[in-house]
């Protein structure tokens, strides 16, 4: 391989122009307006999350049976709302949309990873508040219930997902086989969801999702909680676009930060007296 | 009371931890990103003078 020849991009079979030419072309600049609504959406998430906060902790009145322990409920089914169906819901349709050979993109495939990280954050998030709901409720931290144990499985699953794509592959290679084990981990949302109705459990049945899509709360408590849906679902977008942008970056550094260091060590190996073999060793 | 308070400091802290870490990765990310590019464009600007003393020492 002669020296100015464009060093191939091992990760997506391209061309890069590492040394002959200007250089790698940087991934494609976040618009101001993508910036602005991303910023606005963070805003929002906030000044949404603080008003639950204080609506739940001061001013909606305690529960008759439960006490000041239904206070929780205002951020813990919220929660489990973005982990369970926002989150890992949309990282399926993504694996899905990745699969189809029509919408095949590695947009998908990064969106998918982005939703299951930021849901496996909400994931624990659900597990623990709802341990700390059952120490005084049930008077054990943990249960091997359904719905717990289902839950917790779903952890598993998609940390398995995560550890997936940490193995070293092609994009694309990395990209099918993340989508099939999304697709499979995905099955267990149905069986959390319905765990209640299925299995005689220690945990109460639906509140908000329930078959007749009625609230079974009322007056602030119910406003309170919706304000909790809300608030904790702007902050999911706005983690997952921080987060996809992550993975545009770590993608492009993957395809050009070799060939950047490449062409770096052969030009200070091309300095005065030094001779520039004409294959370097271990590169094909 | 205290359940109550240790539930929203676990959710509300972690979840405010894991924003501040994609945030400082966002940005390390970005950093590095803009090192390769400085890097290897100052690197085809050396490399072109190189190159050609290089080829003129192969083919006296």
């Amino acid at each position: 391989m002669s020296d100015l020849e464009p060093v191939t991009d091992r990760t997506h079979g391209s061309p890069v122009p590492a040394a002959a030419d200007t250089g790698p072309t940087p991934p494609p600049a976040r618009s101001a307006r993508s910036r602005a609504t991303e910023r606005v959406i963070g805003v929002l998430a906030l000044v949404g999350t603080v008003f639950t906060v204080w609506l739940g902790l001061w001013v909606t009145p305690p529960d008759r049976t439960q006490g000041d322990l239904v206070r929780l409920v205002y951020l813990h089914p919220g929660v489990a709302w973005v982990a369970l169906y926002l989150a890992f819901g949309l990282a399926a349709v993504s694996s899905v949309l990745y699969l189809w050979p029509r919408t095949r993109s590695l947009f998908w495939d990064r969106l998918a990873a982005a939703s299951v990280e930021v849901g496996v954050v909400f994931n624990v998030c659900t597990l623990v508040s709802g341990s700390i709901w059952g120490k005084p409720t049930w008077g054990v931290w943990w249960a091997w219930d359904a719905r717990l144990t289902l839950t917790a499985v779903l952890l598993v699953l998609f940390l398995g997902y995560l550890a997936l794509r940490r193995i070293p592959a092609e994009p694309e290679v990395r990209a099918r086989r993340s989508a099939f084990v999304a697709l499979f981990a995905v099955l267990d949302v149905p069986l959390v969801h319905f765990s209640v109705n299925w299995w005689n459990t220690l945990h109460q049945g639906a509140t908000v999702l329930n078959p007749g899509l009625t609230l079974k709360i009322h007056g602030s408590m119910a406003w309170t909680l919706l304000l909790g849906f809300v608030s904790l679902t702007l902050a999911f977008v706005w983690m997952l676009l921080v987060r996809y942008r992550i993975g545009v970056l770590e993608d492009w550094l993957d395809a050009n930060e070799l060939d950047a260091a490449l062409a770096e060590r052969r030009s200070e190996g091309a300095g005065p007296g030094h001779t520039v073999p004409s294959e370097p060793v271990g590169v094909a | 009371m205290r359940y109550i308070v240790a539930g929203y400091v676990v959710i509300l802290g972690l979840l405010f931890l894991y924003a501040v870490q994609i945030v400082w990765r966002r940005r390390r990310l970005a950093r590095a990103v803009a090192r390769v590019v400085a890097t290897a464009t100052a690197t085809a600007h050396d490399g072109a003078g190189d190159a050609v003393a290089t080829s003129v020492g192969r083919h006296p």
